[in-house]
């Protein structure tokens, strides 16, 4: 188990991916913009970030810059999801560990992110 | 002295036009319609159309509908672009803001979005779900005042999109610049799509509905033409000039053929020879003088074999461009749309000869049949102004004898000239009879001539007591 933050502004997108993720066992914890997620990031220091592209107030591409030059958050692992700004976002792919163009297969988002959070295998 | 403000183009066809220009820079207006009426596939083509130019565009939904799926609707559409989404458009999603800080918030977000992004257009779809969320009008009112005056201070022009019909006595209503309203009807068993300016401060748009579709390409609107041209475009002195119909033994006995810029009506029953003259007319195209036949009746394919049955030569001119056929079936048509594609052809080529084969092919496509003088007052004009010599069929539904009367007698005081063929049955034999009853300006004689139909061409003949008639020499 661990502690993801979820950064999207569309809120169906961030609640969804948020189920998803507690019955997997993770905490989530969510954000409706770029800004209000930096905020959160700095206080609960999770263990990945999972963030939209498009965004008000600061964009996802903006958050991982924010995040990269902040020395004691640059190790989160960040997973971009972007509808449609994929060519942008890949022009930056060394700020992201994985990126998901939507609608994305969410058994491969499961994947990366038991990859990403290293989930000891304990089941069975 | 009176001052233009500065406009923001549409991209739109045909809107421009109907707002005075397009919208107003800095200026707010509500796009409202029932769903499915068109408001976002219109919104975002404006959208699109000012990303494209280079103007940031920043589009704000209420809605419960993720962004996705709304691009993967609009991907369905020519004016989409991939590339410009997160970069020149920004779509964003204030829904949590509202549900979590409420409205005030929203509009804070969207004033430092709007600077963030530039922005010159705000598109902000979801106003009654702002609504919903106010507790009193006096919420709405303030709601829509502050995005409205933040967005005017940076310059940036806004769209308020909503899917009810709001009354003149709602706030927003009072408080925009600009209503459009956008509706989806049913006259008889036709929809029809209808836009209309209900409000727009500073600007003269075109009142009243304009038709208007949707297709691959997003809306295009079509002006209601007597509106968009209540005066002729241009200017233009009538010509004495003459233009030749090509049918032998006709233009000596006009004076050397139809006046030039002058509108013909050709009236006659089915079968009496009506397409034929048109496609003689039609056939002395040239360089000088191109000539278009729109027709509603006939396949370009089958009247080139009619023409070809009296040795016309049409061919030729097709693929040298000095001639055009514009076919539009009898189906369902927009009369305004066929009357600017009319329009747009005769001045995109200079046509000098036009052929419309024939009248009914407009009055078929008439939603209010009750605005067909203003109309084809509206189109004679334009086509008088820009000198071309018009000959529309009419057709009549009385195979023999008199013509009678034209069933719309308005119309026929818009036309300059006035020509009647007539069949008639004597013993065994039928022959077409054509008479001049009007000629613009023009001496002519009144008498009935027989109409020939001869492998070299077209003529007329004259009709003498005995029946028999006589080939004019030309």
């Amino acid at each position: 188990m661990a502690l993801i933050v979820v950064v999207d502004d569309e809120f169906l997108l961030a609640d969804y991916l948020a189920s998803l993720l507690i019955d997997e066992g993770h905490e989530v914890v969510t954000a409706a913009h770029g800004r209000a997620g930096l905020q959160l990031i700095r206080e609960r220091k999770p263990a990945l970030l999972i963030t939209d592209f498009m965004m008000p107030l600061m964009t996802g591409l903006e958050l991982a810059q924010a995040i990269a030059a902040d020395a004691e958050l640059a190790d989160i692992p960040i997973i971009l999801v972007t509808g449609g700004q994929g060519l942008i976002a890949r022009d930056h792919g060394d700020l992201f560990d994985e990126i998901f163009d939507k609608p994305y297969d969410q058994s491969l988002m499961i994947e990366a992110v038991k990859r990403l959070t290293a989930i000891p295998r304990n089941e069975g | 002295m009176v001052e233009h403000l500065a406009r923001l183009t549409t991209g739109v066809p045909g809107l421009d036009a109907i707002l005075g220009g397009g919208f107003v820079e800095g200026a707010s207006y509500i796009v409202q319609g029932s769903p499915g009426a068109g408001k976002t596939i219109l919104s975002n083509q404006i959208a699109f159309s000012q990303a494209a130019g280079g103007h940031p565009v920043l589009y704000v939904t209420l809605l419960a509908e993720t962004h996705d799926r709304l691009f993967q609707s609009l991907s369905t559409l020519s004016y989409f672009d991939n590339m410009a989404l997160g970069d020149k458009i920004k779509y964003v999603s204030v829904f949590q803001c509202l549900r979590d800080e409420g409205l005030d918030s929203v509009v804070k977000l969207i004033r430092e979005e709007t600077q963030r992004q530039s922005a010159k257009l705000l598109v902000f779809d979801g106003l009654l779900n702002a609504r919903d969320r106010a507790e009193t009008e006096l919420d709405v009112k303030t709601f829509v005042a502050a995005i409205q005056s933040q967005a005017a201070f940076v310059g940036c022009t806004v769209l308020f999109l909503t899917s009810t019909r709001l009354q003149e006595s709602n706030p927003e209503h009072t408080m925009v610049d600009g209503v459009l309203d956008l509706s989806d009807e049913l006259i008889g068993e036709r929809a029809f799509r209808r836009l209309q300016v209900r409000k727009s401060r500073g600007s003269a748009a075109l009142g009243g509905f304009h038709q208007f579709v949707i297709n691959d390409d997003g809306v295009t609107v079509f002006p209601r033409l007597e509106a968009f041209l209540p005066a002729p475009s241009i200017h233009n002195p009538p010509s004495s000039a003459r233009i030749q119909t090509g049918v032998s033994g006709f233009d000596q006995l006009t004076g050397g053929g139809l006046p030039e810029g002058s509108v013909t009506i050709l009236m006659g029953p089915p079968g009496s020879g009506k397409t034929s003259l048109g496609l003689t007319f039609f056939s002395l195209a040239s360089a000088s003088q191109p000539a278009l036949y729109f027709s509603f009746f006939e396949t370009p394919e089958r009247l080139l074999m009619q023409a070809a049955a009296f040795g016309l030569k049409i061919k030729p001119l097709i693929s040298s461009g000095a001639a055009e056929i514009i076919w539009n079936p009898l189906t369902e048509n927009i009369m305004d749309k066929l009357a600017h594609q009319l329009l747009d052809a005769v001045k995109l080529s200079g046509v000098r000869r036009l052929v419309i084969d024939g009248i009914s092919g407009f009055e078929r496509a008439a939603v209010t049949p009750g605005r067909l003088v203003e109309f084809f007052a509206s189109l004679t004009n334009e086509l008088r102004a820009l000198n071309v010599t018009t000959i529309m069929t009419w057709e009549v539904r009385n195979l023999f004898g008199n013509a009678g009367t034209s069933p719309l007698p308005d119309i026929s005081a818009l036309l300059d000239n006035l020509i009647v063929i007539r069949t008639e049955k004597k013993d065994s034999t039928t022959k077409q009879l054509i008479s001049v009853l009007k000629l613009r300006n023009s001496a002519f004689s009144p008498s009935d001539f027989e109409l020939k139909f001869l492998a070299s061409g077209l003529s007329i003949a004259s009709v003498d007591e005995s029946g028999t008639s006589q080939i004019e020499e030309g």
